[in-house]
């Protein structure tokens, strides 16, 4: 009865697994793999194996989440791909939506197509926007396009036709007779992929769905080959944006669905660990080697993010697709990210990184310029000769001649300016976190606040002071969370559609019926047949008239007119600050979310002999808290050896294999009974002094 | 982190609150885009907002559009002029004067002084354009307004709220003269909105480090930029550069308006330099002083340092000469309702000028106008609409790669075309084509000038009317290097009964029936270089992609196919 997941990241392969008969927990990190990562994942089951005794024949679960379909897109290594689309319409996709985010550069470009124009076609047919055929579609059209294509070796066709969404008929017989003409080519439909309106953005997402689909179809079926090879045989799933797990089969259809599948792995951990504590709101926070990703749930559920693009910063529109994605705000602060003086003078913390190679200076790979991770060792946060788990020494001198870089032109001591450059790094971090939480409505005194990966438990318990959250929480292994997330993950799927109508007479009436369609979809998509247990919870897009942008607002089957517009009038207060009680309201999308139930990851309570506080302590080190404070003694504790229930006053730290927890003076420390670290404030009027 | 009163501000304390400023004008942005009722706001993204210092200098601005690069400065110094110290905490001040640091007057700037332990510490800001403010045409911007009380409600510099509380009376007379009242207060609500989370924010920040540290910090961070911007300048060479260009007419008049620029570089500072440039014309595309400042500013930025967050420090080596009541500094009661399709060539004067001196930062000319067109008219309900639009079109090349296709003019910036299914979901219109304007060609060049586009509009149902204003509709956007012009914009109204085509430029009545097909047509750029010089496998990669013409490969670039061997 062992569940097992493995993430495959930028630099490593994590694994994670649990048996939930005996409680045991296997563990491995492997370097990725990076031109084929089945290797990765493959070597790690062995490492697995090897270490930690784990019995593949005994896997009855295996999720995969991993990096295949971003990395193809952001390489452009998929395949050759046509666009079929509504005459007069073959330039949408390469014009986009015409921005300049960098409006000083006089030289900018709007991204590039993934389609050229010689292999972007038009047919005559038209569909409005209630779904009427306006002209019927021209078949004769294809035939000149099918030869293009064949001619060209084009190995995948993604077709839009505008208001596919109220209408996909001609969409699908286009589908029809391009797969029945190009057999050996993937043939994509935007209406499959999505029944969202905008028609730029539904083309991107088709067209990027049809470019990385031979490539993660061959992909998944070279993994569940390989592993079936080796006797690794049970359900396959493969870890997906939107926070749930999906069968190899689901996911091979529509792969743009695993976009940002290893981050959505830490954040339906960090759902799993908030359910576990009965907490329905949780912030989340990973701190990798190169960025920080944050994520608000809400309700117990993932927030999605109704307008993700991809590639884009400040100063890149990016690719819009219309796939349900976690909503994540990353920045450029990660344990390696570097820390300089810029030519304003001023001390900035990344977005460059380290990366794993050379790695921070104190890795003694070759780096030398400071990093967030340098600063930690400095102040003594890391010990040099623990740091995971005694594998990798780290070297003290190294980091403090990389910080004295900093500290010599800013005229401050070594300690001072690591404890700036931490400082700086946890600056960004807050704004990253506000923008998840006050600058959409949210409340982060109501939440727990989840923090995971390398670098984030030693940042965590200053974080959670300065967001004045209700108690910081340091999951089980937080080192490799995103592959324990997937453990934890379930099968889900989001059916999202647009739809008009304005909130009155049998409006709601009309939602209901179309999400029992919806329902039908969703039971048909898991294909359990009558007797699964799917949960569904429904919500509907929303918006005074006038405005464009609606709020999703939750919706009960039966819901009256009443009840659904005050619960609407509170969610767009909630997030914009203001209600119209007046204006009248319309729907604009309804969106469904299935999930399939399943058993979910049960977590053990800790066992083992029971030994005191004292001995879980390994020993005492001196960190720097700058200011009157100076070098404070801290006691150091174990992880493993603490035991459930234990309360423990700060300062002190912790240590694991795969990350180092530092609480601060005046907070807290709690196991719970499964192991996890609760810090609070001790005494709450302190809380949020800083 | 400790920081000192003395005026000095630790380098770690000055990142975090740099940090903190940008974080708020985001967030401001952020509120405003959600909540606004007005297409113009939440599609075109037709708003910026900004914090500025108690002296009225900008230290943060939201990244929008390029409009409001230098205006926030000037409309907060004119309010300080106005007010003095007649301001307390819960004061909300509004203005969209044109010749008080404005634009036009459809363009709303709502003003917050930020108070800290009883004195004013910061103002934020926040401008909008609003779809409609009365005056003699649906939207308020008739293109042949001859005066500026053709052109809707003024307030220049009025307390719309004291202690917080809304001001009835003000309201009321906004209500009362203006087309769409629902639509005007419910942005007039997120433009308050948003200043007031600014004001939170910096009041956070003010708690946390003390007022006199975040005042020392604004100093510090205006002078870093000052003495970035006075870098870039001092590494030009020392000299005078002119420029000239011509106003395709000023929607009274067709007749050319030509216009130049002498911009001096001597040491660290650069001078624009505008005098000879014609008395305020006629029609609305004067800009007023303010607005001539943020063109240049736009330019300058785009030299010095493009993609650092912008503050006043960085337009401290410039100054803008220009005589009163010229076209680019116009007074009362002169027509500002299409101030951009003037300023916008301030802008490219001074661009047109310094582009040889600094290829890496500059292209050729681009189409330049923002050829708006507002079409409105009665859906199939019977209730009133308007969709206003601004046009995407062709850039110029530059000396290593072609011009941007399809991208929208220098004077907006994050500024999103509109998507054809949402505009058909919500008008009683039809596109029937939305694509590149290939036909119409680009400007020629070693690199060639981008694409503009064209785009199709049925309209469907009787009575429906527009009216547009389109530059260079008769003066190419300019080469460089011995590049080719680009090419022209235009509006093409063909009749669906009579099937007779019409062509205008700025036009303030075009009359619409069921079946008509209303053609926008905007330029491709200008070229960078010798055509000649163009290498072969681009050529062959625009004949692949049907960019180029066999005739217009062997005319205009010497390209022949390879014989047959």
């Amino acid at each position: 009865m062992i569940r097992l997941a493995t993430d495959v990241g930028g630099t490593f392969t994590d694994l994670v697994g649990y048996d939930e008969l005996t409680g045991e927990v296997f563990t491995a990190k492997s370097l990725t793999t990076v031109d084929d990562q089945s290797r990765g994942v493959l070597q790690a089951i062995a490492d697995a194996e090897q270490s930690d005794g784990l019995r593949r024949r005994d896997v009855t679960f295996f999720a995969h989440g991993g990096t295949t379909v971003i990395n193809a897109i952001t390489e452009r290594k998929g395949v050759k791909t046509a666009l079929v689309t509504t005459s007069g319409f073959r330039d949408v996709l390469e014009i986009g939506r015409g921005n300049r985010p960098d409006l000083y550069n006089l030289q900018f470009h709007s991204p590039e197509p993934f389609v050229p124009r010689h292999l972007r076609f038009e047919v005559r047919e038209r569909i409005d926007a209630k779904g009427n055929v306006l002209t019927q579609l021209e078949l004769d059209d294809l035939k000149p396009i099918i030869k293009t294509c064949l001619e060209e070796g084009v190995e995948a066709v993604a077709i839009l036709f505008l208001h596919s969404y109220a209408n996909p008929e001609h969409e699908a017989l286009c589908a029809d007779i391009l797969a029945d003409a190009l057999p050996c080519a993937t043939i994509c439909a935007s209406h499959e992929v999505s029944r969202q309106w905008r028609e730029y953005e539904r083309s991107n997402t088709v067209v990027l769905n049809a470019y990385v689909q031979p490539i993660i179809q061959y992909y998944f079926e070279r993994l569940e080959e390989a592993l079936t090879e080796t006797d690794l045989t049970c359900p396959y799933y493969a870890m997906q944006s939107n926070g749930g797990i999906a069968t190899f089969d689901q996911v091979v259809k529509s792969p743009l669905t695993l976009v940002e599948s290893g981050p959505a792995g830490g954040v339906a951990g960090a759902a799993r660990i908030g359910a576990l504590l009965s907490e329905t709101e949780v912030l989340s926070l990973d701190v990798g080697g190169t960025t920080a990703k944050c994520s608000l749930i809400k309700n117990s559920r993932p927030t999605l993010d109704s307008e993700y693009r991809l590639e884009r910063s400040r100063i890149n529109p990016g690719y819009a697709v219309q796939v349900p994605v976690v909503d994540i705000v990353e920045i450029g602060a990660g344990g390696g990210s570097i820390a300089r003086i810029d030519q304003r003078g001023a001390l900035s913390v990344g977005p460059e990184s380290a990366g794993s190679m050379p790695g921070p200076a104190c890795y003694g790979k070759g780096g030398s310029r400071p990093t967030i991770s340098d600063a930690l060792l400095t102040i003594g946060v890391f010990d040099p000769t623990t740091f995971a788990n005694g594998t990798m020494p780290l070297d003290v001198e190294k980091a403090r001649a990389a910080i004295e870089m900093l500290a010599v032109p800013l005229g401050m001591s070594i300690e001072d300016a690591a404890l700036s450059v931490i400082e700086i790094a946890h600056a960004n971090m807050i704004n990253a976190l506000k923008l998840v939480t006050v600058q959409r409505g949210h409340d982060p005194r109501d939440a727990a606040f989840v923090i995971s990966g390398g670098a984030g438990p030693a940042l965590a318990a200053r974080l959670g002071r300065d967001l004045k959250v209700k108690s910081t929480v340091v999951p089980l292994h937080p080192g490799i969370f995103s592959a324990w997330g997937m453990l934890a993950a379930e099968p889900r799927a989001d059916f999202r559609s647009t739809w008009f109508s304005p909130l009155t007479g049998d409006a709601l009436t009309l939602a209901g019926d179309r999400f029992v369609v919806l329902e039908q979809d969703a039971a048909d998509y898991f294909g359990k047949g009558h007797e699964a247990e799917i949960r569904f919870s429904y919500s509907i897009e929303a918006r005074y008239r006038g405005q464009e942008h609606g709020v999703f607002t939750r919706y009960e089957p039966g819901d009256s007119e009443e009840a659904f517009s005050e619960r609407f009038h509170a969610a767009h207060e909630k997030a914009y600050s203001f209600r119209l009680a007046h204006s009248a309201i319309e729907i604009t999308m309804l969106h469904l979310e299935a999930i399939l139930s399943g058993p979910v990851i049960a977590i053990p309570k800790l066992k083992g002999e029971v030994i005191s506080v004292e001995e879980a302590r390994c020993g005492t080190r001196d960190v720097y808290f700058g200011g009157t404070e100076g070098w404070v003694s801290c006691p150091v504790y174990a992880r493993g050896r603490l035991r459930p229930h234990t309360t423990l006053q700060g300062p002190l730290i912790v240590e694991e294999s795969t990350a180092t927890t530092l609480v601060l003076a005046g907070q807290q420390l709690a196991l719970t009974q499964e192991g996890i670290m609760i810090i609070r404030e001790q005494d709450h009027s302190q809380s949020g002094a800083a | 982190m400790q920081a000192a009163a003395g005026g000095w501000v630790d380098p770690v304390t000055q990142e975090i609150i740099e940090g903190k400023l940008l974080a708020t004008v985001d967030e401001m942005g952020i509120v405003m885009a959600r909540t606004s009722m007005s297409p113009v706001i939440y599609e075109v993204l037709d708003f910026a907002c900004g914090v500025l210092s108690a002296e009225g200098e900008l230290v943060a601005q939201m990244n929008g559009i390029t409009l409001f690069t230098g205006t926030f400065g000037a409309q907060v110094k004119a309010l300080i002029a106005r007010f003095g110290t007649n301001l307390e905490d819960g004061d909300i001040l509004l203005t969209n004067d044109p010749y008080a640091g404005g634009t036009h007057a459809c363009d709303f700037a709502i003003v917050k002084p930020i108070f800290f332990e009883g004195a004013l510490f910061a103002y934020a800001i926040n401008v909008a354009h609003y779809l409609d403010v009365g005056g003699s045409v649906p939207g308020s911007l008739a293109p042949n307004a001859t005066s500026v009380f053709q052109e809707g409600l003024r307030l220049p510099g009025v307390k719309i709220a004291r202690r917080d509380v809304f001001s009835d009376d003000i309201l009321h007379i906004i209500r009362e003269n203006v087309r769409l009242p629902e639509i005007a207060l419910g942005d007039l609500t997120a433009q308050v909105a948003t200043v007031r989370v600014a004001a939170r924010r910096m009041g956070e920040i003010a708690e946390k480090y003390g007022a006199s540290t975040v005042r020392a910090a604004f100093d510090h961070l205006l002078s870093a930029s000052e003495r970035l911007s006075r870098a870039a300048i001092a590494a030009l060479a020392d000299g005078t550069y002119h420029a000239r260009d011509v106003i395709d007419g000023d929607g009274v008049s067709d007749a050319p308006i030509a216009v130049e620029v002498t911009v001096t570089i001597a040491g660290d500072s650069i001078v624009a330099d505008f005098t000879g440039c014609p008395k305020a014309v006629a029609g609305p595309i004067n800009c007023a002083r303010g607005a001539l400042e943020s063109a240049v500013r736009t330019i300058v930025k785009a030299l010095v340092g493009p993609q650092a967050p912008s503050n006043e420090g960085w337009f401290r080596p410039l100054s803008v000469v220009a005589p009163s009541g010229t076209i680019f500094t116009a007074e009362k009661p002169s027509p500002t309702g299409w101030y951009y399709e003037g300023s916008v060539h301030a802008s490219e004067l001074v661009w047109k000028a310094l582009a040889p001196l600094m290829p890496a930062r500059f292209s050729a000319g681009s189409y330049s106008s923002l050829c708006v067109v507002y079409i409105s008219g009665r859906d199939a309900q019977g209730e009133p609409f308007i969709h206003i639009e601004p046009q995407h079109g062709g850039w110029g090349a530059s000396e290593t790669r072609d011009g941007a296709n399809a991208l929208i003019a220098l004077t907006d910036g994050d500024t999103y075309n509109y998507s054809v299914e949402a505009i058909e979901a919500r008008f009683p219109l039809i596109v029937k084509r939305y694509g590149l304007n290939v036909e119409g060609g680009t400007g020629a060049g070693r690199r060639r000038g981008g694409f503009g586009i064209i785009r199709e509009y049925e309209i469907h149902g009787d009575g429906a009317e527009a009216y547009c204003s389109f530059g260079r509709t008769v003066t190419q956007p300019w080469g460089m290097a011995g590049g080719l012009a680009g090419t022209l914009n235009g509006l093409q109204v063909r009749c669906g009964v009579s099937g007779n085509t019409r062509t205008f430029g700025r036009e303030p009545h075009i009359a619409l029936g069921n079946g008509d097909v209303l053609r926008i047509v905007t330029g491709g750029g200008g070229g960078w270089g010798a055509p000649i010089e163009r290498e072969r496998h681009l050529i062959e990669q625009d004949l692949t992609d049907g960019l180029l013409s066999e005739a217009a490969a062997r005319d205009t670039y010497g390209y022949q196919k390879e014989l047959q061997q």
